[in-house]
């Protein structure tokens, strides 16, 4: 049985870091301040805004020691990753989960952080959150001056909603190569090429019987080709519930064209299923990107005119 | 009676599932023997691969272009199925001694579950490629033990013989040297990042991206007590260090007898986007709770200095102060 970390009541806590990338503080300061509107405290972690002049937000143990300090902190109700980038993958295999097994928390972001998400579902049977990440709130927050009223567009606020504890429930209009049926079944899924690189590690991810979602940005379409034969001839494709392909945004190509779209590529190597797939859900790294519960049972139903994905 | 025909069969290697004890060394060329060409990968043209053709043909060798080289689909040197067919043309037909990829690029995965390997492995030959190849050189070894020859394609032979550069010359005779039977040798300045040491095992290895690509699948190479070597081209450092990490993670640093890198041609970092470590800090950082022997700058790559290599052939590697050394088992 998956266990679902608590949700959030108002008065709650979200600690803020980045177990990845560099990001500075001016970046995040619309997310605190609305995840603040929203009636939550946030601790801001020292790695937010840090004095790190490299890539990295700070050291491996600097980013590390700050994600377990929050996993430890009772007071923490939720971690929110401030951005992706890269780095999970160097503190993964020493972030110490024991008390978060008992008691677990929702840990947000996606990207790099799908590397947190296949990890503790495959581990730790625990749901957690794929969703948007601090920066997302500068184009998804409109303050209005006169009245100091905050609007968040629909993806904004399905964050707002999965951690108040509201059952998703997305829309997206149909596509060419969608495979009409219904599935349930968990949800899997993020980065394809975080996805990928996991692998034949100790945070690979089973797939059989599950939905799968996978985004990608800003890949050579060789490439994107070849990751998706690694999940087919890992057998990560064959018994899944359901598939779901989000947004495959700024696709690069190489002088000799591959000669397909991203969406042709990928109809061609699943074409041999018939479980039901849907084609631009708004999962990317672009602003179209909802909430996403991983280990959560949904059902997808890829209808003629629509296509719905229900917790 | 009884004996003789237990005889020719068990002349016949047995064949696991999974991998096998020891090498299997297709059999060495001759003068006279016949070299097949296909391209599993990308798209090339019969007058490319020209100079190579006459560079073979003067090593006494006869050639054999497939049905592959001069087709194309777009970036591939034809549909897969077409690439597929000619490759399996090639392993089948007793006349063809070994097996050229004329370039890599993009495509031997598309096409390696379509290989039937049942006359292959009865009658199996050298395989030689590298950079997209490396899908195939780490199959063979995986599943059938097979030897084959890691080195520069068709691509990479000079257009006029007379004037190529020495290091053109000797690394391209590099491949003949492997092909004929001759045992490998090589002595190369040491870097000094590298940790000394003497281990011995088969090598494997490739393209470090493409060796990633293939975990989880049944193509996965094991490094247990074998010579792991490893290059690439045109990555970003981030995407180098999580390809270690990669290789980490899986299980496939922690028992090797030692560590070979090779070229590396790194994708310039982003403008504020320093990844601030050096190749030497991500491959350093990563063994350094092992004892084995690491050596860079190995001339194996996606470059001029790039050596023929036998894989899942048994080499000795001394990385010392005043040289390295790699040397095929006597």
């Amino acid at each position: 049985m998956i266990k679902t970390p608590p949700y959030l009541q108002p008065g709650d806590t979200i600690g803020l870091t980045c177990p990845a990338g560099y990001m500075s503080y001016e970046k995040a300061a619309t997310c605190i301040s609305t995840l603040q509107h929203w009636g939550y405290k946030v601790k801001v972690g020292k790695m937010l805004g840090s004095e790190s002049q490299t890539y990295f937000s700070g050291t491996d143990n600097e980013r590390l020691a700050e994600f377990q300090r929050f996993l430890y902190d009772d007071e923490v109700k939720a971690i929110l990753c401030a951005r992706g980038g890269y780095g999970t993958t160097r503190i993964i295999d020493r972030i110490n989960f024991k008390k978060f097994k008992k008691k677990p928390k929702w840990i947000i972001g996606y990207s790099d952080i799908t590397v947190l998400h296949a990890h503790i579902y495959g581990n730790y049977k625990t749901a957690s959150l794929h969703a948007p990440m601090a920066g997302a709130f500068n184009d998804g927050v409109v303050k209005d001056e006169h009245n100091g009223k905050v609007i968040e567009d629909q993806y904004i606020l399905s964050l707002k909603n999965a951690l108040e504890g509201k059952k998703g429930k997305f829309a997206c209009n149909p596509h060419d190569f969608n495979k009409k049926g219904e599935a349930v079944g968990e949800l899997i899924g993020g980065n394809l090429s975080l996805l990928v690189h996991l692998m034949g590690t100790v945070s690979d991810f089973k797939t059989k019987g599950r939905i799968l979602f996978l985004e990608e940005v800003g890949e050579q379409l060789y490439n994107t080709d070849r990751m998706l034969y690694q999940l087919k001839r890992g057998g990560k494709l064959d018994k899944l519930g359901g598939l779901i392909i989000g947004g495959f945004t700024d696709t690069k190509d190489t002088d000799r064209p591959f000669g397909k779209t991203v969406y042709e590529l990928i109809n061609d190597v699943i074409k041999e299923y018939d479980y039901p797939v849907c084609f631009g859900f708004p999962v990317s790294h672009s602003k179209e990107n909802y909430a996403l519960k991983v280990g959560v049972g949904y059902k997808l139903k890829v209808g003629k005119g629509k296509v719905t994905l229900e917790e | 009676m009884l004996a003789a025909s237990v005889l020719p069969a068990a002349s016949v290697p047995a064949f696991n599932d999974d991998e096998e004890e020891s090498g299997i060394i297709p059999p060495y060329l001759k003068e006279g023997d016949t070299i097949g060409i296909t391209s599993p990968a990308g798209y090339i043209t019969l007058e490319a691969i020209r100079p190579a053709i006459q560079q073979i043909e003067s090593w006494g060798l006869k050639v054999k272009p497939g049905n592959s080289i001069g087709k194309r689909d777009f970036s591939f040197g034809g549909t897969d199925s077409e690439r597929a067919a000619d490759m399996q043309q090639l392993m089948d037909d007793p006349e063809i001694k070994a097996i050229l990829c004329a370039r890599g690029g993009y495509g031997s995965v598309r096409l390696i579950d379509q290989l039937r390997w049942d006359k292959f492995k009865l009658n199996y030959k050298w395989i030689i490629g590298f950079s997209d190849v490396t899908v195939i050189h780490s199959h063979l070894c995986r599943n059938f033990g097979i030897a084959s020859i890691h080195s520069k394609m068709c691509n990479s032979f000079p257009d006029d013989w007379s004037k190529a550069e020495p290091i053109q010359v000797d690394t391209i005779l590099s491949i003949k040297k492997a092909l004929m039977g001759e045992k490998m040798n090589y002595t190369v300045v040491p870097n000094e990042k590298n940790r000394a040491g003497i281990a011995k095992g088969r090598l494997v290895g490739g393209n470090l991206k493409t060796l990633e690509s293939l975990c989880g699948s049944k193509s996965d190479i094991k490094t247990d007590g074998k010579l792991l070597f490893v290059e690439d081209t045109g990555e970003y450092l981030y995407s180098i260090d999580r390809m270690f990490w990669s290789l980490k993670r899986t299980g496939k640093l922690e028992k090797l007898a030692g560590l070979i890198i090779g070229g590396f041609k790194i994708k310039p970092d982003d403008p504020g986007e320093e990844f601030g470590r050096t190749l030497y800090d991500i491959v350093l950082e990563k063994v350094k709770e092992y004892k084995y022997p690491v050596c860079f700058d190995f001339p194996v790559g996606h470059q001029k200095n790039n050596f023929a290599l036998k894989c899942n052939v048994v080499h000795e590697l001394r990385v010392g102060p005043r040289n390295v050394q790699l040397n095929e088992e006597r």
